[in-house]
């Protein structure tokens, strides 16, 4: 073993003043012996014993005025028995027989200033209810002026990147198609299938009973070419890309990499929005249109299996049941669906301050308002086609 | 005093032929290190170095590829968790303070977790904690993102000693802080060592921590560990220890050595 002799006047102090024996058992119990108006304890008192000692002395009461503690057996003590020794002298009560090695422990203990913790003020139910409302009221319209300012500064961004070639980033965008379009396509068709499988078997259960169930044909196609392929995709690249874009960016935002970019002279917007803004919006309409793709091949699988329609009739049916408008009203809202999820998934990313944990709660954010948005935009297009009777 | 002392103590932290790889990369070579109860040792290394792994190693946050760490004589991997709780503490470099907890409650959740405190004692201890790492029970109810760096620190050293560990290992207790901060950190350090008595393992490459409150070094070099008492090491003719220790920046912890000692 090397050895710290000669060390002079490095040597550890604390080693003649250790108030505790170097191996002694971890869990050990403190024993009261009670010596008539004495109360001798026994073993160690620490922090994990001082419950059982408490409850011990609360079932012995103090005979006479005061009562007199006997330390002499006490083989450990840490701070939090020390604590506890220190309120029992404070009370009134004698300790004798301490151990030297404790003494010091005793001292340092009793020698602290201490204050009570302070306490929080409680807030009635009532008011907070209200703080509450005032914060989310507060909140709802802060975050509307800044989407709209975000919105703002985006379509300017956008403006002059379209202007100036040279801040279009054509290798940037082409690799957020790629991240936001050609890796979705697995998961975006699937689900497209699944939920054509759905509406088919729902239909028909829905139309068996009126002799109709040619008719899911028709549910099936018009609701997938119309609204359940462009809903699907957008809210599963809502929760994938729009994520994606919050946590990148919040994460060079917390890393102090954007501000590096600012001093740079390098614009954040151009870098970092305008090109996932661009990719979103090439990357949806063509996602949308692989999930109608799907979505009818869904069709077909559940007319083949419920109605026993062969696939060519089943085109054939389709062909009567829907037209280009219904494609294109399902195609035409992906651009606008796919700019706001952009837009609420890079503002939630700059939005990040300091902290990692910030990131996290960013992108919830982003994810949750960029859904919600996503189906109202829905609802919106839904009153206006019907006021355009399209 | 003092071979008595080192004749009688049993280590209560050794390591024996650790080995750390990581792909083909071998950090550690059969690291040998026994820590004496109630003294301060300090670990120092270059930058990638491994003290790091060395630490997580120690603590039992990482298992070698070989070897084994004993705490009090017991296997760190066969310890349970409170035991565990109960023997060693850890100082994080950056804290690792619970960001939805406040400071106190910090402080309070291994005694919640590991005793039978009631609510009240727990509080009282906890406002002990903060006043032992030499901050007001008023910080208890602050949140540690309102903290200032020394601050954190303390807190974290606090929460640490909750369970008064028999070891307290500190990751680079002094970094990122002002020299005047950090200087505050190595009293407190040198302080609950003296008043508790408590073992403290600093990993650090602060030459002012290494050459003022040290009481054995430990330096990474080459894989190996060699520990001695700083004079020794001072005049070891090992070329980047040598470095190390007689670099520009070490001629200020000397004299900070010298006057702390002709202090004390």
């Amino acid at each position: 073993m090397q050895s710290w002799a000669g060390t002079g006047s490095a040597c550890p102090p604390s080693l003649h003043a250790m108030p505790r024996a170097s191996s002694p058992p971890l869990f050990p119990a403190i024993a009261i012996d009670d010596g008539g108006a004495r109360i001798e304890l026994k073993g160690a008192l620490g922090v994990r014993t001082l419950p059982e000692l408490e409850a011990s002395l609360k079932r012995r009461p103090p005979k006479g005025k005061s009562r007199a503690l006997d330390l002499s057996g006490v083989t450990e003590l840490d701070t939090p028995g020390a604590l506890f020794l220190c309120d029992l002298r404070k009370g009134g009560a004698t300790l004798t027989g301490i151990r030297p090695e404790h003494q010091a422990l005793l001292e340092l203990v009793g020698g602290l200033d201490l204050k009570p913790l302070p306490k929080q003020q409680p807030v009635p139910h009532w008011r907070r209810l209200v703080i509450e409302l005032g914060k989310g009221a507060d909140g709802a319209w802060d975050d509307t002026s800044d989407i709209l300012t975000f919105v703002g500064r985006a379509i300017n961004a956008i403006g002059r990147a379209l202007v100036h070639w040279r801040a279009l980033r054509l290798p940037s965008i082409s690799r957020h198609i790629e991240e936001t379009g050609i890796r979705a396509l697995p998961i975006i068709g699937l689900m497209a299938v699944m939920i054509a499988v759905v509406i088919g078997y729902q239909s028909v259960a829905q139309l068996r009973p009126y002799g109709a169930e040619d008719f899911t044909i028709n549910l099936v196609a018009v609701s997938v070419l119309r609204e359940m392929g462009v809903l699907i995709t957008a809210i599963m690249v809502a929760g994938r890309s729009g994520s994606a874009f919050t946590a990148e960016i919040g994460v060079m935002k917390a890393r102090e990499e954007v501000d590096a970019l600012q001093v740079m002279g390098v614009e954040p917007m151009e870098v970092l929005v305008v090109p996932r803004l661009i990719g979103l919006i090439i990357a949806l309409p063509l996602l949308t249109f692989f999930a109608d793709v799907m979505g009818l091949l869904g069709g077909a699988m559940i007319s083949k299996a419920l109605l026993d329609v062969s696939l060519l009739q089943y085109l054939d049916h389709v062909r009567h049941a829907a037209d280009v408008h219904d494609l294109f009203v399902g195609l035409v809202k992906a651009p606008v669906f796919a700019f706001f999820i952009g837009i609420i998934g890079c503002m939630h990313g700059l939005r990040v301050r300091g902290s990692a944990g910030s990131v996290g709660d960013e992108t919830t954010r982003a994810v949750v308002k960029a859904i919600f948005l996503v189906i109202v935009l829905d609802a919106l297009f839904s009153v206006l086609f019907e006021k355009l009777g399209i | 005093m003092t071979a008595r002392v080192r004749d009688r103590a049993e280590p209560i932290l050794s390591a024996r032929g650790i080995v750390n790889r990581f792909g083909r990369q071998e950090v550690h070579d059969r690291i040998g290190l026994d820590v004496l109860p109630g003294e301060i040792i300090g670990i120092a290394g270059g930058s990638g170095s491994g003290k790091s792994v060395l630490l997580k190693t120690l603590t039992g946050l990482h298992r070698p590829n070989a070897g084994d760490v004993r705490v009090n004589a017991m296997k760190i991997d066969t310890i349970g968790p409170a035991e565990k709780a109960s023997l060693i503490g850890v100082l994080f470099q950056q804290g690792a303070l619970f960001s939805s907890l406040s400071v106190a409650q910090n402080i309070m959740l291994p005694l919640r977790e590991h005793t039978a405190l009631r609510e009240e004692q727990q509080e009282e201890i906890a406002a002990m904690k903060l006043e032992l790492a030499g901050m007001s029970a008023e910080t208890g109810i602050k949140s540690p993102s309102q903290l200032s760096g020394g601050m954190v620190k303390r807190a974290a050293l606090a929460r640490a000693l909750a369970l008064d560990p028999r070891i307290l290992f500190l990751d680079e207790p002094t970094s990122d802080l002002d020299p005047l901060t950090a200087s505050g950190i190595d009293t407190l350090i040198q302080k609950l060592n003296r008043s508790l008595g408590v073992t403290v393992v600093i990993v650090t490459h602060d030459l002012t921590t290494l050459f003022t409150i040290c009481h054995r070094v430990a330096m990474l070099v080459d894989k190996k560990l060699r520990i001695d008492t700083l004079d020794k090491l001072m005049r070891s003719d090992q070329p980047w220890i040598h470095e190390f220790l007689h670099g520009p920046r070490a001629q200020g912890a000397m004299t900070a050595r010298k006057q702390s000692h002709g202090n004390g």
